[in-house]
């Protein structure tokens, strides 16, 4: 058949698509003009640095640091891809199974990715719906909402502040104690110093570098840590860091890395470094305090003057309460130590003015609180806590602490809770006898074991019986551990409902996910430096909301406009009136010390500056008078022993710092004959935590065919053969999971690195992206989490203990599976 | 527009265009959006059963339109629309490995390719030369394949066979192969990929007609 005769037969059956508009429409010229105009620079912070952006027809364009950060970090390069990679949630969806049966549907199914779009009001409608179904039904016990994650920054538009105000209009809820980041030793140290410890104001750097003659840095990397913020980062830090890189070059100061790998921060300074097996930090310092105290280098009259409990402590440290002497010998045998490093650490830290500084991986396993009891007990021994550049940091690593504070008032945030005087819709206070808390770690469990009753921190948490989860701006299908028992309890809940900004494995097993935008997408302000305060930033919105994504402020105003309270939750403000309240407050609690201009001032010029601060000492007015200046401990003095631990009776933390088997550990421990190998997860270089793992070409700078790199020592991976750039498959009993190999010299014998935030993409034996669902199933892309252990520290913080690990691992030789986590740009077939 | 010549005779050139351009909103529509009952309904009038069979009478299109009219006659219930509306969305609304999102900047074989890129750029400027834009409630990127074919559908009766041809050849050729791959390899159903081979073979057959010295 011709052409024409084709063509006249289509044009004869009069046939037009009607139904469904065109997707064109004519030009409304007005509307063009904003987007077209060629902007100048635009502010804005998050939690890799401040930026300026500028746009072009609407686009973000380019991104360059802003003009103070001398130290951008590379995650720069992944911001343009941060808000428009392919993975952004887009529209809201419904779980097709949850749509047809709702409570009723076959929970087994999550995670086959089979969704359908539906409109907000829908979705709200539905959400409010198993709300509804919840609370009638079981009561607040049964609604978990308490979740909570590193978000985005911004004091208005907090993504867990607008889904916990907005979720107790409609009812009450459980919520969680704790967070995965820190939470045996911010459970541990207020009993023996006082305070958290971890999230707090450091000494300031300039002290430490003038004054220490050694630093130690204990399962420490600053360097790849400071990189990221919790509010807009600074990366002050870095400038400090350079300063110590001189001095450990000009020999002025000695730093000690105890690690059994070679950080990033290690290999920048040019430090020393000593090996220690992993999990074993608790023998090493034991073993040096034996040595302060049996060759007296330990300083007796801080001891006396400063601490309780150290003659309790003192007959375990010799052997005398358990028969064990806690010598260097004792100690290098199981930490692989030689005993000469041992006592050589000893005489270096008691020789000079020492700063120890502690990283947070350490307290993440099983009995974390331990050492960081015993690093305090380290500390206080030597004498130094008080003075500057001496005794014990547990947060140097994070966000700016340590950066001299200027002193100023950061703006405060969108309110979390109702306002006084309301009630939630459903206003049931009865958690059938349930916790209305509980360890945020233990929600697995809780699901898992409804009604069951645990010790924490000296009190009993029993689980309530979880059906329902809200989840906004985090991601525990990244965060918690041992997926597949994760997946087994994700299937006994009804509902999830998640609010999030891509398709991170926590969407792909919800029920109902709500497309929220990103920080560009909004308006904002922010404190400049989480502990250096140095400035206050706006957060100046650079495109519209892609898609039909809302902020979380949207959102939250919609839903709680079905529940007719709208101006209730928003105040009767909008955006921009919440902002200028905002700054409104700071410029009020600043007044007098810190000048800021007039909001509309300050908004135009996207930034105001609070000034340098003055070097401090932490614990130095503890030091000076601790009886006007008392530690918040029970006695005001730091506990080498606590009674009130004492008193809690727990065989797995004990009144005094304690070494105790792990469940499993490699280099001797149990279980390693079967898994030789320990697996550390800690936080990435990369990303922070899982979040820019979406960005396809920033990945693409550091994955190994396609997925998370596994780091390997020359000696393991030669023993199975397999060389850089192969494909591994690490497992255990928990799970096995596909990663890509990177042989480092870095490494030593026996420990393997994956860092968390790999993006879970589980497929069946088939490769198939609906196999994934099921319990077992392969990780195709690297999640460490796929193998962790889900228990708490001990019975104190109950915390996050994914650093007691032990795998095994070899070269893969199966039939390679996509890749299922995300997509990006398609590989193009020729 | 004007009825077919009562003789029978061949029609004329606006009068090819416009059948051509219904072709092209028609694809747009099917990747434009989830098919609803509305959609459905019109499918079973004559008018577009004709259409449907009178696509059918081009060789190359026989079999992804018999396929394509077979899954519309088995749409009867709403369960039905929303298992297709599962593969719509899993194909083209999610974005992971497992989908074909339908934007051309991310087949062209830049690595580093985004949303919203130079495609969508390229498109937007094109529109608005011709006096058009994104209809408000489609919130995506103009490279978007809906996008692309109705603005094609455009040029066919407004621009010469010379610039028809160049922009189906470069701006839907270039890149429609990977993206009917990509459909064809994760498609949990049979309707998109026959949809996607459909409109391959549409742009393929265009583009031949065009380049041809005389038909």
């Amino acid at each position: 058949m011709n052409r024409r005769d084709f063509l006249k037969g289509l044009l004869s059956t009069s046939y037009v698509v009607i139904s469904g508009a065109s997707v064109l429409a004519p030009l409304n010229a007005l509307a063009q003009v904003g987007a077209k105009k060629q902007d100048g620079w635009l502010t804005t912070g998050s939690h890799f640095g401040a930026f300026k952006i500028k746009r072009k027809n609407g686009v973000i364009d380019q991104v360059k640091p802003f003009d103070s950060d001398k130290y951008p970090t590379d995650m720069i390069n992944g911001i343009r891809g941060l808000v428009y990679n392919p993975s952004r949630v887009r529209y809201p969806m419904v779980r097709l199974d949850f749509l047809l049966n709702g409570h009723k549907s076959d929970t087994s199914q999550r995670g086959d990715f089979r969704f359908v779009r539906v409109t907000w009001d829908k979705a709200l409608g539905l959400f409010k719906d198993s709300l509804d179904q919840i609370q009638t039904q079981y009561g607040p016990s049964a609604l978990h909402a308490g979740q909570t994650g590193w978000r985005a920054t911004g004091q208005l538009h907090s993504s867990t502040s607008h889904m916990q105000r907005a979720v107790n209009m409609h009812g009450n809820y459980v919520k969680k104690i704790g967070d995965y980041s820190t939470g045996a030793g911010q459970t541990i140290l207020p009993y023996v110093l006082g305070s958290t410890e971890v999230y707090a104001q450091g000494t300031s750097w300039p002290l430490i570098l003038d004054n220490s003659d050694t630093i130690i840095l204990w399962a420490n990397d600053p360097y790849k840590n400071l990189q990221v913020g919790w509010n807009a980062e600074t990366h002050e830090s870095y400038e400090y860091l350079a300063q110590l890189k001189q001095k450990v070059k000009a020999g002025k100061i000695r730093v000690i890395s105890i690690d059994p790998v070679a950080t990033k921060t290690q290999n920048y300074l040019g430090c020393e470094n000593v090996y220690v097996n992993p999990q074993t930090d608790v023998p090493l310092m034991l073993g040096i305090a034996h040595e302060l105290y049996t060759n007296k280098l330990y300083s007796k009259e801080f001891v006396e003057g400063y601490s309780l409990g150290f003659e309790q402590f003192v007959p375990y440290l010799t052997g005398k309460t358990d028969g064990v002497e806690k010598t260097a010998k004792w100690a290098a045998a199981i930490t692989g130590v030689d005993a000469d490093v041992i006592k050589s650490l000893a005489k270096i830290m008691a020789g000079g003015r020492t700063q120890m500084l502690m990283g947070w991986c350490i307290q993440r396993q099983q009995h974390g609180e331990q050492p960081y009891w015993m690093a305090a007990v380290l500390a206080t021994m030597l004498g130094q806590i008080g003075l500057p550049g001496g005794g014990v940091s547990y947060g140097h690593h994070y966000s700016s602490i340590g950066v001299p504070s200027s002193g100023a008032a950061a703006p405060g945030g969108f309110p979390r809770n109702l306002d006084e005087g309301k009630k939630p819709l459903f206003d049931n206070d009865d958690f059938k006898g349930a916790s209305k808390v509980i360890p945020v770690a233990r929600w697995v469990d809780a699901i898992l074991e409804p009604g069951k009753t645990i010790e924490a921190n000296g009190s009993k948490v029993t689980y309530p019986d979880i059906k329902m989860m809200v989840i906004s701006g985090n991601n525990p299908w990244n965060h918690h551990q041992d997926r597949n028992r994760m997946k087994q309890a994700f299937q006994k809940l009804e509902c999830v409902v998640t609010v999030d900004i891509n398709w991170t494995a926590t969407c792909r097993f919800s029920d109902i996910v709500l497309p929220a935008c990103t920080t560009l997408e909004r308006n904002d302000i922010d404190v400049y430096g989480s502990y250096s305060n140095r400035g206050l930033l706006a957060m100046q919105k650079m495109v519209e909301p892609l898609f039909n994504s809302l902020s979380d402020f949207e959102i939250f105003s919609r839903f709680a406009a079905l529940l007719g309270r709208e101006k209730e939750y928003t105040r009767g403000m909008t955006e921009f009136d919440w902002l200028k309240k905002l700054y409104g407050g700071c410029k009020l609690a600043n007044d007098g010390k810190f000048a800021m201009p007039e909001f509309e001032q300050f908004w135009s010029d996207g930034y105001v500056h609070f000034g340098e601060g003055k070097p401090w000492t932490r614990h130095a007015d503890f030091r000076e008078d601790p009886e006007i200046n008392p530690l918040g401990t029970p006695s005001g003095l730091i506990e080498i022993f606590s009674r009130k631990i004492d008193r809690y009776n727990y065989d797995d933390c004990k009144g005094h710092p304690t070494w105790m088997e792990k469940s499993e550990r490699s280099h001797g421990g149990p279980g390693s004959d079967k898994y030789p190998v320990w697996m550390q997860s800690c936080h990435p270089d990369k990303r922070l935590h899982s979040q820019m793992c979406e960005s396809q070409a920033y990945r693409e700078s550091y994955t190994v065919k396609g997925r998370e790199p596994v780091y390997i020592s020359p000696i393991d991976a030669k023993a199975r053969g397999i060389k850089d750039g192969d494909i591994v498959r690490v497992f255990n009993d928990r799970g096995q999971l596909l990663a890509g190999a990177v042989v480092s010299n870095n490494f030593p014998r026996g420990v393997i690195r994956i860092e968390e935030g790999a993006w879970y993409g589980p497929v069946g034996d088939d490769g198939s992206v609906e196999g994934g669902a099921k319990i077992g199933a392969i990780c195709s892309y690297g999640d460490p989490n796929t193998l962790t252990q889900d228990i708490g520290s001990s019975k104190l913080a109950q915390a996050c203990s994914a650093y007691t690990c032990s795998v095994n691992f070899e070269k893969f030789h199966g039939k390679v599976p996509n890749v299922s986590s995300f997509n990006g740009p398609i590989e193009v077939k020729q | 527009m004007s009825e077919t010549d009562k003789n029978g005779d061949e029609i004329n050139n606006d009068e090819m265009n416009c059948a051509r351009n219904r072709v092209y909103q028609l694809l747009s529509s099917l990747f434009a959006r989830e098919i609803d009952q509305a959609l459905v309904s019109e499918f079973s009038s004559k008018q577009a059963q004709d259409f449907w069979h009178q696509l059918a009478t081009q060789p190359e299109f026989i079999e992804p339109v018999n396929l394509i009219m077979e899954v519309i006659a088995g749409l009867t219930t709403n369960d039905d629309l929303l298992e297709l509306a599962a593969d719509f969305c899993g194909l083209f609304l999610v974005g992971t490995k497992h989908s074909a999102s339908p934007y051309a900047s991310l087949y062209m074989g830049n690595k580093d390719a985004t949303l919203f890129g130079p495609q969508h750029q390229k498109m937007v400027s094109f529109l608005e030369e011709n006096k058009l834009q994104l209809q408000s409630d489609f919130a995506e990127p103009a490279d978007h394949v809906a996008v692309i074919l109705a603005y094609a559908g455009h040029l066919v009766i407004n621009a010469s066979d010379k610039n028809q041809l160049s922009y189906l050849q470069n701006y839907l050729a270039s890149w429609l192969g990977n993206f009917v791959a990509q459909v064809e390899s994760v498609d949990q159903g049979r309707f998109y990929s026959a949809l996607a081979r459909l409109t391959l073979a549409w742009v393929n057959l265009e583009i031949e007609w065009l380049d041809s010295p005389s038909f």
